[in-house]
């Protein structure tokens, strides 16, 4: 009976993966974007989709593509299954594939198999450290954004005990490794650390022990929902700590979830910030992004933007097969919208990292510091 | 440790009476058809977002009619928006209610109970998707009951949402339970659960009741999902915490006992608020499991006797 169940239910949820089925012409290049567009990570997934979706329908003149999109919602089995289907449809050039570690780690052998180049914005820094020549990562790993966080927190703010809470999925272990190391080779090791499941509503547990510790800064590695509640519910215990946040909270939709005073005193590391910055070529991509999707677009999306673009230079560049698509990107030097992206010989394109911090006045961050070329890899 | 001792209780208490709430009419259903209804974790989710929906369109007219009314929104510090979005979220849901029990559950009524919960696995599917296509993926916040902000009790900090979603849900729970026990309708509502066939016999429509039964479920749902989407944020992919909450509230509590589901729903929120605050959350999680396996191990009825003898 139960095997019936989960046999039903597979069927329902692979029944409605694909969003959008477009049969790929012959002559076209196929590029599936496999994301995960429900559950736990959807807004980041959703994020990546956007950006690929725009940067495919902009493809350069000569080059003609043909996409779908499919989502890979929360578990490995389903982005395998995703990404199986998209190869059963076509020879890809290239996919996007999900920012969610935990899938990465799934499809990326089956792309090595298949020749197939995955483009993510994936943080995992295993993900890179595979060997797969296949895997380019365009949003920094946590090599490069963690560098950033933990100097923010200890040269710019002083930080001397900084307590940091994570989330228990792959991008959470692999961050707080990053910053466990980062902060101890600073000299202000963690005074405190907890892991949170995604499912977690209440954090004042946490937040007692924390307290407890007497940190002089919080540091948050969490998605945006649990990143806007720690934020929250520190706020209202009365924590007034500064609070360096992961990339979840350069969101403009985790920004919303919080009152501007309760965003007071703090910062997140990022790739970038669209809608904070003031260059034209920016202006427009946001400009654009919100027409077409009616939202704001946040790093996830213009990292993907980027990422996708590159493989379209690479396509207008006479590259016609995956292979070809492949030794391109890990060859050349691509100037994008949020940063210069060059492979470091792993598949690591992202090199940059930002910080962005709230004035406690609007859900608007400015940019408070730059961190070029973290990892001297360009 | 940083909080005291009843300050992790006052958010235990919280956390626990949201989780009574959502048990509750998980209850409702398996008392009146005696299958699971695995949508409830996602009918929690769908009434979250309709009370955001209800806030948003009620927002822009209250706030040009009746200023000092206007809620939404973090930090805003109107008063009262609330006190009419619940009941609209509950009457929406309600209605939400009827449908499901129309399309999901009344065409397979005379098939095996697997067939019923396939069904509500489905529906929970859709709710989610369709939560994710209309609302989109990013967590949202619904309105508070009455207002934002806290107040200081002695050494605790007593959050005034918290305390509006303990009352509402007493409220509600005891209302759920003297509307059982003492009116007409609730007697008819325990016959059609305990036996269908005799019931009709004596001329309960059945099919009635059960659809009633649904409707108040559903509502109870809902109410659960705004009391929680203020203080916890609502997102599409919520509804499976919810309804793992839910099925170990009720297995814990007695399968088909109102009154076990709701004590076990409290027992579990005070739980892992205190093993979070003592021990870990991951250690928490782990123990709670444990400890059903001992309840079903050594008292495998639940706390209270379970009424129904089956479980799916």
């Amino acid at each position: 009976m139960i095997r019936r169940v989960v046999l039903l239910t597979a069927l329902a949820a692979l029944a409605t993966i694909t969003t959008s089925p477009t049969i790929a012409n012959a002559k076209d290049a196929y590029i599936p974007i496999l994301v995960p567009i429900t559950g736990f990570i959807a807004l980041e997934g959703t994020a990546q989709r956007n950006g690929a979706i725009q940067a495919l329908e902009n493809a350069p003149e000569g080059v003609t593509v043909t996409y779908e999109v499919s989502d890979t919602s929360t578990s490995p089995e389903v982005a395998v299954t995703a990404l199986h289907r998209a190869l059963e449809r076509g020879k890809p050039v290239a996919a996007a594939a999900s920012i969610f570690g935990t899938q990465m780690l799934a499809m990326a052998p089956i792309a090595q198999r298949a020749g197939v180049p995955l483009i993510t914005v994936s943080g995992t820094a295993k993900l890179t450290e595979l060997g797969n020549p296949y895997i380019f990562r365009f949003f920094p790993g946590d090599e490069v954004v963690k560098v950033a966080h933990a100097r923010y927190a200890v040269e710019v703010l002083g930080a001397k005990r900084p307590a940091l809470l994570y989330q228990t999925t792959s991008y959470g272990q692999s961050g707080r490794a990053q910053l466990a190391k980062i902060l101890k080779d600073l000299g202000a090791p963690l005074v405190f650390e907890e892991a949170l499941a995604p499912s977690v509503k209440d954090m004042l547990p946490a937040l007692a022990k924390l307290r407890a510790a007497k940190p002089d800064v919080i540091l948050l590695h969490l998605h945006s929902g649990p990143t806007a509640l720690a934020i929250r519910q520190a706020r209202e215990a009365g924590i007034d700590l500064p609070v360096v946040a992961g990339s979840a909270m350069h969101q403009p939709s985790t920004a919303k979830l919080l009152a501007p005073a309760q965003l007071s005193g703090v910062c997140a590391e990022s790739a970038a910030s669209p809608i904070s910055e003031s260059d034209a070529k920016l202006v427009a991509f946001t400009k654009e992004f919100r027409t077409r999707f009616h939202t704001e677009p946040d790093a996830f999306a213009l990292a993907q933007y980027d990422g996708i673009n590159m493989v379209l230079a690479a396509l207008k560049d006479g590259a016609d097969n995956a292979e070809q698509v492949r030794d391109w990107l890990a060859g050349h030097t691509f100037e994008g919208l949020a940063m210069t992206y060059k492979s470091d010989g792993k598949g690591n394109m992202a090199h940059d990292a930002l910080i962005v911090c709230y004035d406690g006045a609007s859900l608007l961050p400015t940019i408070a510091k730059r961190y070029h070329n973290v990892d001297g890899a360009l | 440790m940083g909080a005291s001792i009843p300050q992790l209780l006052v958010n235990g208490v919280a956390l626990g009476a949201a989780y009574a709430l959502i048990a509750l009419g998980f209850v409702l259903v398996i008392n009146a058809v005696g299958a699971v209804n695995f949508a409830q974790g996602d009918l929690v989710m769908a009434g979250g977002f309709v009370a955001v929906a209800i806030a948003e369109y009620l927002t822009p007219w209250a706030s040009e009619n009746l200023p000092e009314l206007a809620v939404v929104g973090p930090g805003s510090s109107g008063v009262g928006l609330g006190l009419v979005i619940l009941p609209l979220t509950m009457v929406v849901m309600a209605v939400l209610g009827l449908l499901f029990s129309a399309l999901a559950y009344a065409p397979l009524r005379h098939r095996p109970p697997v067939s019923v919960f396939i069904s509500t696995i489905a529906v929970g599917l859709i709710l989610q998707y369709g939560a994710n296509a209309v609302f989109g993926p990013e967590p949202r916040i619904g309105p508070p009951l009455v207002v934002n902000g806290s107040f200081a009790l002695g050494p605790i900090t007593v959050s005034i949402q918290q305390l509006s979603v303990i009352l509402a849900a007493g409220c509600l729970i005891a209302g759920t339970g003297l509307l059982l026990s003492r009116s007409q309708l609730g007697r008819q509502l325990r016959a059609v659960a305990q036996d269908p066939e005799m019931a009709e016999a004596i001329g309960i429509s059945a099919g009635r009741c059960i659809a009633i039964t649904f409707a108040l479920a559903v509502a109870l749902a809902g109410s659960a999902g705004m009391l929680l989407s203020n203080q916890f944020f609502v997102a599409p992919s919520d509804g499976g915490l919810f309804m793992l909450k839910a099925y170990i509230a009720v297995t814990l509590g007695g399968w088909g006992r109102l009154d076990g589901a709701a004590l076990a729903a409290l027992l579990i929120g005070i739980f892992e608020v205190m093993m979070a605050a003592f021990v870990s959350y991951v250690m928490a999680e782990a123990l709670l499991y444990a400890g059903v396996l001992l309840v079903l191990l050594v008292r495998p009825s639940g706390l209270l006797r379970e009424t129904i003898q089956r479980r799916t």
